[in-house]
């Protein structure tokens, strides 16, 4: 059986004891929550932590509830499955349901939490590999080497974000709250990532997100998310699209769409309101200007063969799923998915 | 073939008790309770942990290789280097060219080197690190067209002929001038990719040896038989004091036939050390073992008269065989010899050549060596039927070459349901009122094939049976039936049981089956070339009959009658006319072993003198082949280039279901690994000779939402020489899912894929093609074409 | 190596095993329950799936340390709580697996059992749709499916007390209707 390395673990109870724990151990120490990520990367050997702390057992980080101002506040170490099938997120936030229903398989879903999920480490097929495949291939630069084999003489990695609540979030306007050895911090999430591929993520060691924050959505708020992948089930990201329409009068007030699994961020297609604020939410006006959008995004969005699977047809489905993800959440059927 | 061979297709006592019926596997409710035992599931006492180093390099000489530093950590029992296990093996007698570890080459990225025993996994996989290994990396071969042609350096050195593994070169009939006479000729390419088997059960071998020097594998193979002969000879020990046992096996379909690495390095450490030794491949090195589908490039070309009869094909192929030779031999003969039926070619000829390439070896998996040409020639069939505006079914119904024949090739073909097969798939997808009749985007294909019931072609030349069967019968009333078969899921030792119920009149509980073990079980060859079905169960209804025959006369001689009147059914014995005589068949046991002796029997099966009378004739030679037909259903989405296999109505001649329920699996599985194949696996190396995935995330299988619905349709033509008429199940079914998808694509929105896996880019780029064209014949373009 | 407090088919357990051992190396190679199968090693295929208060997670990716006191449920545990309920035999998922022929190597399928059991104990009549997609993250290779719907099938019309739809074997079998020639 592939292998784990050693390590301790330890299973606080409280925020304060887990940043209590990393803060004293130092970077040798990591996180864990549903595991499903960070395990088969430790199996991999591309971290080797001498302690793990486990946030299963602390019960303040878990479950869904809406505050009087309408915010839905989701703990970080809710599953992806309660997420999937919270009432409260299907009403409010739909896209993100739709986005947690998507990840993975059933298993991975009642393990992974949401806050693991916008926590995901970024994939490339030269870095989720085991030590003996990424040492015959002399490693890459996002671990234990130097060189990028996705853009050869490439100084930047580019691994790619390849999670399905991020974009679904951005939409949202979420905020992500964190906890740590100086204090709490919020943090918007469109604000959260870097264009690295090797940490895409602005969080300091020992600081916890403890919860996922989405500002009120309105009466009119509508999303969808699409996702690609090769099968019906398990498979990452090769695309995702999350799309937000408000419609408020039979018009668009606002408009977002975000993609994923192309770089080492998310990426917000730009000029979306532009086109779509303003425009009948049915009709052939409505046609046009998703058309607008979506060959908007194909212009914006150039992937690289960063992860598994042919780029070229990734980068042709962007407007197809751009069009498809938008038109499901104007109509209320999404997920796109699986056709 | 002697007469104990042939049994009849008729029930032993009138009419079928247990064949035909849908009855429990023998073990199922251990697998369904988790009791079954797997390789992995073995612990011995004071039992060590195996590991093994790997190449780094797809083609490297080794200058050097330093064990020192792993052997002086703490845990480490014993390390294992290739020069300690020098002799050569290969499951074919005449092409061995592998090594347990490698002694002076490495020929691809996941060739093993070195093991190390250690008191656990952690340790001998830290010791593994401490291997200091000088490599002199050679000229890596990734593409087999430049095997063909670039000798230097030789992957082989001892190889006489470069880089190429076999040549076969046969010509049956004056094609060429079949071919120039023909009203239609279609000349293409094709090609195959690679896949591989992806048994969820990874790799696993324990050894002992015992202070009395016998050594005892527990290996997850399908070839125990083999692994028995390899061991011996390898290790230099007699064959007597070896015993090679068969756990439960977690899945196989061909990929656990060869004798593998792991299973000489268990043994030699058990040696080594006098301890217990496991040894379980992470799913990234069975990947590494691979013998999977052989990727192939063909090109065929055919010609036919204007009725759609077929006068000529002529085929050249060219397979990547990867690093070593595996069954290689019989993949070369394969690709052509399994072609001709289920339509008659009045010439043929094929041209395969199998190199070496610096890549995980190739081998046999399901349908070996005729998926690939399978699927070439069926598209091209579908080509001859467009360009002669005839249905597709109805070319392959023109074209059949008929039941108790003999094929161009000199392959004796007894019976043959592939008329009903078509019949079936016809009337079950409502093919005549949809077929090129359904809207844009939609369509059906159909494909049709034959494979081997075994093959009269024993690895090694030798005149013993090929399966032989041990029955003994206990006072207890238990009957055990003692066979070498490999069950590998496939339900064999279940097939055993019910023949053995079935002739003794015994009820399904009172016969229990010792599987795979090379003290207590006869020979058998093992799980490949669909042969147990056919081999096994024609063994034990002779083994049943002998044994039948003493208790049949005992009852007779006490009962003071005529033997013929004598019937067992459902665990009694009875005078079929006089009512007053009848006994449990339990005394019926303790009478004829009063009047006899202990009560055992032994029977078994060989193949009659089969094939052409040329060299290679006997490959591919089969007692009997079983006949498929497969209506596939798509959609294709011709913005996203993705097919969808909704439906696959698979009609399979079995001869006779032995246990229809059995049959349905095999049937729904190969299918479901057709699909597989043609729309999503892919088994490759990357640009450094890296395999491009081992995972089961990065290789895909189907899961349960991507997998069609699948039709099973039972045919029974009830073969002469089958046990009660069966054929095989577990791999003909596979063959016509791939042309028939690509067939049914061709329905749907009028493009021919002839290279898989059909990925979308590849659908995407030919609906372009084709509208390009279209504009140039002023032709309406895809999205509009067709609307029906 | 401290002892973890494990709850494993009802059986309350001071078990010692390192902390970095997963569930499966806990189950497979201290407690000797080798029903749970590995498979892939790392959350791919589901054949270490194990229900954790009812639910199916994957044991490969499950530190055991990070499960005390919680509810594991084996493919070994389904029988016995059966019978403590008053049944008899195996439980109705894995007779019906049987019986439907989807044990074929029966690798996947302990993982395989445990999700369909969790589906059938949270929904009472699950339709195809979700079986399907309740099963999706359990990669079976022998059957194609088919057969393990068929017992889910089957196990619901038990407890309905209604037949399954028929299935492919129990068709009539036009045998020797092979055509003489073409």
């Amino acid at each position: 059986m592939l292998r784990l390395p050693r390590f301790e673990v330890a299973t606080p109870k409280t925020v304060g004891e887990a940043i209590a724990r990393l803060a004293e151990a130092g970077p040798s120490a990591m996180v864990i929550a549903g595991g499903t990520d960070l395990l088969p990367n430790l199996k991999h050997e591309l971290f080797t932590p001498e302690l793990v702390v486990s946030l299963s057992a602390i019960e303040a980080l878990r479950g869904v509830r809406v505050e009087d101002d309408g915010t839905l506040a989701i703990g970080a170490m809710t599953t992806l499955a309660e997420v999937a099938a919270s009432e409260l997120v299907q009403k409010h936030a739909p896209v993100l349901a739709q986005a947690a229903s998507l990840v993975a398989g059933p298993q991975l879903r009642t393990m992974g939490t949401l806050g693991g999920n916008v926590l995901l480490d970024t994939r490339c097929q030269w870095y989720n590999q085991t030590y003996f495949w990424r040492e015959a291939l002399g490693f890459c630069m996002k671990k234990d080497g130097t060189k990028c084999h996705v853009v050869e003489g490439g100084k930047k990695c580019v691994a790619a974000a390849s999670n399905d609540s991020a974009p679904a979030l951005m939409t949202l306007g979420s905020l992500l709250e964190f906890e740590g050895p100086s204090g709490r911090r919020t943090q918007a999430i469109d604000d959260f990532w870097l264009a690295d591929g090797i940490y895409n993520k602005k969080v300091a060691h020992a600081e916890l997100l403890t919860e996922i924050r989405i500002p009120p959505t309105g009466p009119g708020h509508r999303g969808a998310y699409g996702k690609l992948r090769e099968r019906g089930s398990i498979d990452f990201p090769l695309l995702g699209v999350a799309a937000r329409v408000d419609v408020v009068a039979e018009r668009i007030t606002r408009a977002d769409v975000v993609v994923t699994a192309l770089a080492a961020q998310p990426k917000r297609i730009a000029r979306v309101a532009d086109v779509l604020v303003g425009v009948a939410a049915r009709g052939e006006e409505l046609d046009r200007a998703i058309e607008a959008v979506a060959a908007s995004a194909a212009k914006q969005c150039n992937p690289l063969a960063n992860i598994p699977g042919d780029h070229e047809w990734r980068k042709a489905m962007v407007p197809v799923f751009v069009r498809r993800t938008l038109r499901a959440a104007v109509d209320g059927n999404g997920p796109v998915h699986g056709d | 073939m002697s007469a104990r061979d042939r049994h009849g297709k008729e029930a032993p006592w009138g009419e079928f008790g247990v064949v035909g019926k849908p009855h429990r596997k023998i073990d199922g409710l251990a697998k369904a309770t988790g009791a079954a035992v797997y390789a992995d599931d073995i612990v011995l006492p004071g039992m060590l942990h195996a590991k093994t180093l790997r190449s780094p390099h797809a083609h490297a000489r080794i200058r050097s290789i330093d064990t020192s530093a792993a052997l002086a950590l703490p845990g480490v029992i014993a390390v294992l280097t290739g020069p300690e296990l020098p002799i050569k093996y290969g499951v074919i007698p005449w092409t061995p060219d592998e090594n347990a570890l490698a002694v002076d080459k490495v020929r691809f990225i996941g060739d093993p080197i070195a093991a190390v025993a250690a008191l656990d996994e952690d340790t001998a996989n830290a010791a593994l690190k401490k291997i200091r290994v000088e490599y002199e990396p050679l000229h890596a071969y990734l593409d087999p067209r430049e095997s063909l042609t670039r000798h230097d350096p030789k992957i082989h050195e001892d190889k006489k002929d470069g880089n190429i593994s076999k040549h076969v070169l046969l010509e049956f009939g004056a094609v060429d001038a079949e071919i120039a006479g023909s009203d239609v000729i279609v000349e293409d390419e094709y090609s195959f990719h690679g896949t591989t088997h992806a048994p969820i059960e990874p790799h696993c071998a324990v050894a002992t040896y015992s202070a009395d020097g016998v050594l005892t594998v527990w290996s997850a193979t399908q070839i125990t038989h083999y692994v028995h002969r390899a061991l011996a000879s390898v290790l230099e020990l007699p064959p007597h004091r070896i015993r090679v046992i068969q756990p439960c096996l977690g899945g196989a379909f061909g990929g656990k036939s060869d004798p593998f690495s792991l299973e000489f390095c268990v043994a030699k450490l058990a040696m080594k050390t006098g301890r217990p030794v496991k040894m379980l491949y992470t799913r990234e090195e069975v990947f590494y073992c691979h013998r999977g589908r052989h990727p192939m490039q063909m090109r065929y070309r055919s010609g036919a008269s204007k009725d759609g009869k077929l006068r000529g094909v002529d085929a050249k192929i060219l397979i990547d065989g990867g690093s070593y030779s595996s069954f290689g031999l019989v993949t070369t003969y394969y690709a052509g010899q399994l072609l001709t039926g289920p339509y008659a070619f009045p010439s043929y000829r094929f041209d395969s050549t199998r190199v070496f390439t610096n890549k995980p070896p190739c081998g046999p998996k399901r349908g070996h060596g005729s998926v690939q040409p399978r699927f070439a020639f069926e598209v091209q069939l579908d080509q001859i039927a467009e360009k002669l505006a005839l249905d597709p079914i109805e070319i392959r119904r023109t074209n059949f070459v008929g039941e108790h024949t003999t094929t161009v090739n000199g392959q004796r073909i007894t019976s043959n349901g592939f008329l009903a097969c078509l019949d079936q798939v016809e009337r079950a997808s409502a093919w005549k009122t949809r077929h090129g009749k359904l809207p844009f985007g939609r369509g059906l294909g159909v494909a049709g094939s034959m494979y081997i019931s075994g093959t009269n072609y024993p690895v090694y030349p030798n005149k013993m049976p090929q399966a032989g069967i041990q029955l003994k019968v206990d006072r207890s009333g238990l009957v055990l039936a003692f066979t070498g078969g490999n069950d590998i899921g496939q339900g064999s030792n279940s097939v055993v049981q019910y023949i053995v119920a079935e002739e003794l009149g015994l009820q399904l509980d009172q016969v229990r089956v010792v599987a795979a073990d090379t003290d207590l079980c006869p020979v058998d060859l093992g799980a490949y070339s669909s042969r147990v079905t056919f081999m096994v169960g024609n063994a034990t209804i002779d083994a049943c009959r002998k044994l039948r025959a003493q208790i049949v006369g005992a009852l007779a001689e006490h009962w003071k009658i005529d033997a013929k009147r004598v019937r067992l059914i459902h665990g009694e014995a009875i005078d079929l006319d006089d009512a007053s005589h009848h006994m449990p068949v339990i005394e019926a046991f303790h009478l004829a072993e009063e009047k006899s002796d202990t009560l055992g029997s032994t029977g078994s099966y060989n193949t009659p003198e089969l094939g052409g009378p040329y060299r290679g004739g006997t490959i591919g030679a089969s007692p009997a082949y079983s006949f498929t037909a497969h209506v596939a259903e798509v959609s294709v989405d011709v913005e996203t280039g993705r097919i969808r296999c909704e439906n696959v109505w698979i009609a399979h001649d079995c001869g006779r279901a032995l246990n229809p329920m059995l049959v349905a699996g095999q049937m729904e599985g190969s299918a479901y690994m057709g699909v597989a194949e043609a729309l999503m696996e892919n088994h490759d190396v990357n640009r450094f000779g890296l395999h491009s995935g081992p995972s089961l995330l990065d290789y895909r299988i189907p899961t349960s939402v991507d997998t069609p619905e699948l039709h099973a349709l039972i045919v029974e033509s009830l073969d002469p020489e089958g046990p009660y008429g069966a054929k095989e199940a577990g791999e003909g079914p596979l063959h016509p899912s791939i042309p028939a998808i690509a067939n049914a694509v061709f329905d749907a929105v009028g493009i021919r894929l002839k290279h898989l896996p059909f990925t979308p880019g590849k659908v995407l780029a030919a609906l372009a093609e084709r509208d390009a064209r279209a504009k140039s014949d002023a032709v309406e373009p895809t999205l509009t074409a067709r609307k029906r | 190596m401290g002892a973890l407090h494990l709850k494993v088919n009802g059986d309350e357990l001071d078990v010692a095993a390192p902390s970095h051992w997963t569930l499966l190396e806990v189950l497979r190679y201290r407690l000797g329950l080798t029903g749970s199968k590995q498979g892939c090693d790392k959350g791919d295929c589901g054949a270490c799936t194990v229900l954790l208060d009812g639910k199916p997670v994957l044991s490969c990716l499950t530190l055991a340390a990070m499960i005390e006191h919680r509810a594991v449920t084996t493919i070994e545990g389904l029988m016995p709580a059966h019978i403590a309920n008053g049944g008899t035999g195996a439980d109705p998922i894995q007779d019906c697996f049987d019986r439907c022929g989807a044990l074929q190597c029966g690798f996947c399928q302990s993982g395989m059992m445990l999700s369909a059991r969790a589906l059938l104990d949270r929904v009472e009549q699950p339709t195809p749709e979700q079986v399907r997609e309740a099963l999706s993250g359990n990669l079976c290779r022998c059957t194609g499916y088919t057969q393990i719907f068929q017992a889910i099938e089957l196990a619901l019309a038990d407890r309905a007390g209604t037949k399954p739809a028929p299935r492919a074997w129990e068709a009539p079998r036009d045998t020797e209707a092979a055509p003489r020639q073409a």
